[in-house]
């Protein structure tokens, strides 16, 4: 759909073009225009002229202390809508689930490499640049203006996790791609060096993704800003084992060999710790953990904890029956994962538009207040409620420090 | 208290520039809806549609958009609930001494049984409710601490020499990070034009030393433009004079506050106030989400990522090392 779809028909006459008069000559004063802003002269109370409040003189610590009070005042009602949900589509979070493959490979590589499988980490560094190949495409699919999208990289921007995670992006698929180049024409040294640039950038692609959500207003995913990362990361570290493994096994990679076994281990174990962190950041959340568990999103997140649950015992049983039930279980894993970037993604958009929640963490975030507590102020909400009781002062400090040296970075690389 | 951008912020200079803003009065608004129209004239806005399925309001615009950079809000409370008008009922019933549940419009028939039955306090604290019915006219805050302008990946948000934040349209590729970035729901992604749009504090006018369009047509004085600091004396004024005329409520929406307590670092778009926030659908603390995680979750997140290729590694070398002494005991 493009500008020209919307219809502009006016209701009344006919519709107007762009005006033909000539432009004045610059510098020139506009009609009505007077020095200081002053056509707002007409107002009664402009320069505190005579109005009958002109002369009132606020106490001092008056204003600040009514605010102080009303904003820590019993509420009787919460009006929405507080926030905008997210825009995103699944787009998005098909990109996430790419992006965690192409890391979690990448990871692979490298230690193929270390544990001296030569081959199998000329197959992983394929997997990843196979896997990040789609990853642009759905992100320029997803904005808005996607022919603009090299304008990602007008700019190097360290605060946001948005222009960072562009670069890392494009660094990543460079170097996957000249290792791969290099794995061609037969160069295993450098393209050994470059996979293992690889996965150091792939460590910041399977990241950040996190980061990124965590750097909203939406009470889930801003409550989870020390969860989504690292929970993000064992996503993508267990489905770039699971699709290595499948292509190694498509391969030829024998029964029993070590980088099957390690593939395994390595599956099974950073799936159960992505169930254990995100436990651990269910009950760190409190009220705002709900909408992870309701509606759509709730369905998203049981199905891929089932679907976890399920490959597990695949693994247990296969031991037994034979190889078929552990690819079976990667295929699980592979599902789990798309299921698990789709639930966080969704359960952002619910969260937005949970308007208890955001006033309840609006208020929860700067500590107790006063007057006396609403039941929904009562319940247990441990977002950001930091163990050490960290002074104001400092928080302050902090947050302008995280913007001077994002905007010296900014300015240094500009010029 | 420093309620202003730090210079390196400021990506336009122009010498004898100083941070302009808004103050929103709330209590002289009538709810005409002349800013809103002002607002997508000048700026030559598209309409939203008529959305007239909201029913129970005469707000129509619902909520700020790409599309509506001024948004008078109607707080209000039409009709109470069947409960509520059964224990209004009781306490009627039980005469002198029933108090009237704090119902906001609990309806005039009530009211004026209320007279008759009831003490005159209680019927005062009635008929105070009744008129419970707010207008805000809402838009940008033009934060210090601005979330979308942190969060843009492409700088297409910018912060003026007004210290007012603006979005390029030309910049814009409508990536949608700036919309959950904001943690007061100003800005919104245009679902066909596909840009993200917002209050530019009418730069353009400004260039040409006009006021904003909407403070412009704002019959009573609601909406006051002027330079921040002379607005927040003003809206100081203002809250004294009501607190004077028994409005103990009324207070500032993102002004002069502490130093601790500043939202978002100070608004450059102030409010004045007469409830708690939350009936305005404005959260009670706020600032920019990026400056308050981006640090604490890229450490978490980073580490993480090394610590899974270290685990990746080690694995590899646990099943290697099993590999050669027990080879195929232990298959996956």
């Amino acid at each position: 759909m493009s500008t020209e779809d919307r219809d502009i028909t006016p209701a009344l006459g006919t519709r107007g073009g762009p005006g033909r008069w000539t432009a004045a000559e610059p510098g020139a004063p506009v009609e009505l225009a007077r020095p200081d802003f002053g056509d707002a002269e007409w107002s009664y109370l402009y320069k505190t002229g005579d109005t009958d409040y002109a002369g009132a003189t606020p106490a001092p610590g008056l204003v600040a202390d009514a605010n102080r009070r009303m904003r820590g005042a019993p509420v009787s009602e919460v009006n929405g809508p507080f926030l905008h949900a997210p825009v995103w589509s699944g787009m998005v979070a098909t990109y996430f689930w790419f992006g965690g493959i192409a890391s979690g490979s990448a990871f692979v590589s490298l230690a193929c490499d270390a544990a001296g499988d030569h081959r199998s980490a000329q197959i992983a560094r394929k997997v990843a640049l196979g896997a990040v190949a789609p990853a642009p495409l759905l992100l320029i699919a997803d904005l808005g203006r996607p022919e603009r999208f090299l304008n990602m990289t007008r700019i190097f921007k360290p605060r946001s996790p948005m222009n960072t995670g562009a670069w890392c992006l494009i660094a990543f698929s460079g170097s996957g791609a000249l290792a791969v180049g290099c794995d061609l024409i037969g160069r295993p040294t450098a393209a050994r060096s470059l996979g293992a640039l690889t996965s150091l950038f792939g460590s910041y692609l399977g990241s950040y993704t996190g980061v990124l959500l965590a750097c909203t207003a939406v009470p889930l995913w801003s409550g989870s800003r020390t969860i989504l990362g690292p929970a993000f990361v064992a996503t993508a570290t267990a489905t770039g084992a699971a699709a290595t493994r499948l292509v190694l096994v498509a391969s030829g990679l024998p029964d029993g060999h070590p980088t099957r076994t390690a593939l395994g281990t390595i599956e099974t174990g950073s799936m159960l710790t992505e169930l254990a962190i995100s436990a651990l950041g269910e009950r760190r959340l409190g009220d705002a953990a709900h909408a992870l568990a309701r509606g759509r999103p709730g369905l998203y997140f049981r199905a891929a904890k089932s679907l976890v649950a399920l490959g597990i015992s695949l693994r247990l049983v296969a031991r037994r029956t034979g190889p078929r039930e552990h690819e079976l279980a990667s295929f699980m894993y592979l599902a789990a994962g798309l299921l698990f970037r789709f639930a966080w993604v969704s359960a952002g958009k619910a969260s937005a538009e949970d308007d208890e929640v955001v006033a309840a963490m609006a208020r929860d975030r700067h500590g107790p207040h006063d007057g006396p507590a609403r039941p929904w102020q009562k319940r247990a909400l441990s977002v950001r409620r930091s163990p050490l009781p960290v002074p104001p002062a400092l928080q302050r400090a902090y947050g302008e420090a995280v913007r001077h040296t994002s905007l010296v970075i900014e300015r240094l690389v500009r010029r | 208290m420093s309620t202003s951008a730090p210079a390196t912020e400021i990506a336009i200079h122009r010498s004898g520039s100083q941070r302009m803003g808004f103050f929103t009065d709330t209590t002289v608004c009538i709810g005409c809806k002349a800013c809103e129209v002002a607002c997508k004239q000048w700026n030559d806005l598209p309409a939203d549609g008529s959305q007239t399925g909201r029913g129970v309001s005469y707000d129509h615009t619902g909520d700020l958009s790409a599309s509506s950079w001024r948004h008078v809000r109607f707080v209000e409370l039409l009709e109470p609930s069947p409960q509520l008008r059964e224990e209004a009922q009781r306490a009627l019933d039980a005469g002198a001494g029933g108090k009237l549940p704090a119902i906001p419009a609990a309806g005039a028939i009530d009211l004026v049984d209320a007279v008759q039955a009831a003490s005159v306090a209680d019927v005062a604290e009635g008929m105070h409710k009744l008129g419970d019915w707010v207008f805000m006219s809402d838009v940008c805050r033009h934060c210090t601490n601005a979330g979308c302008l942190d969060a843009c990946p492409t700088g297409a948000l910018i912060r003026t020499e007004h210290q007012t934040v603006v979005l390029q349209p030309d910049v814009c590729n409508g990536c949608g990070y700036c919309v959950p970035a904001c943690p007061f729901g100003v800005v919104g992604r245009d679902e066909i034009d596909g840009r993200a749009g917002k209050c530019t504090l009418c730069y353009d006018r400004l260039e040409d030393g006009l006021e904003p369009a909407c403070a412009k047509s704002c019959p009573t004085d609601s909406i006051q433009f002027g330079p921040h600091e002379e607005l927040v004396e003003i809206a100081s004024r203002r809250v004294a004079q009501l607190h004077a005329r028994g409005i103990e409520g009324a207070y500032l929406y993102g002004a002069g506050d502490g130093p601790e307590e500043e939202l978002a670092g100070g608004l450059g778009a102030f409010f004045l106030l007469t409830e708690p926030p939350e009936r305005y659908g404005l959260p009670a603390h706020a600032d920019s989400p990026v400056q308050e995680n981006v640090v604490p979750a890229t450490v978490a997140a980073v580490a993480a990522g090394l610590l899974a290729t270290a685990g990746t590694v080690a694995a590899f070398a646990v099943a290697a090392r099993r590999g050669r002494t027990t080879r195929g005991a232990r298959t996956w």
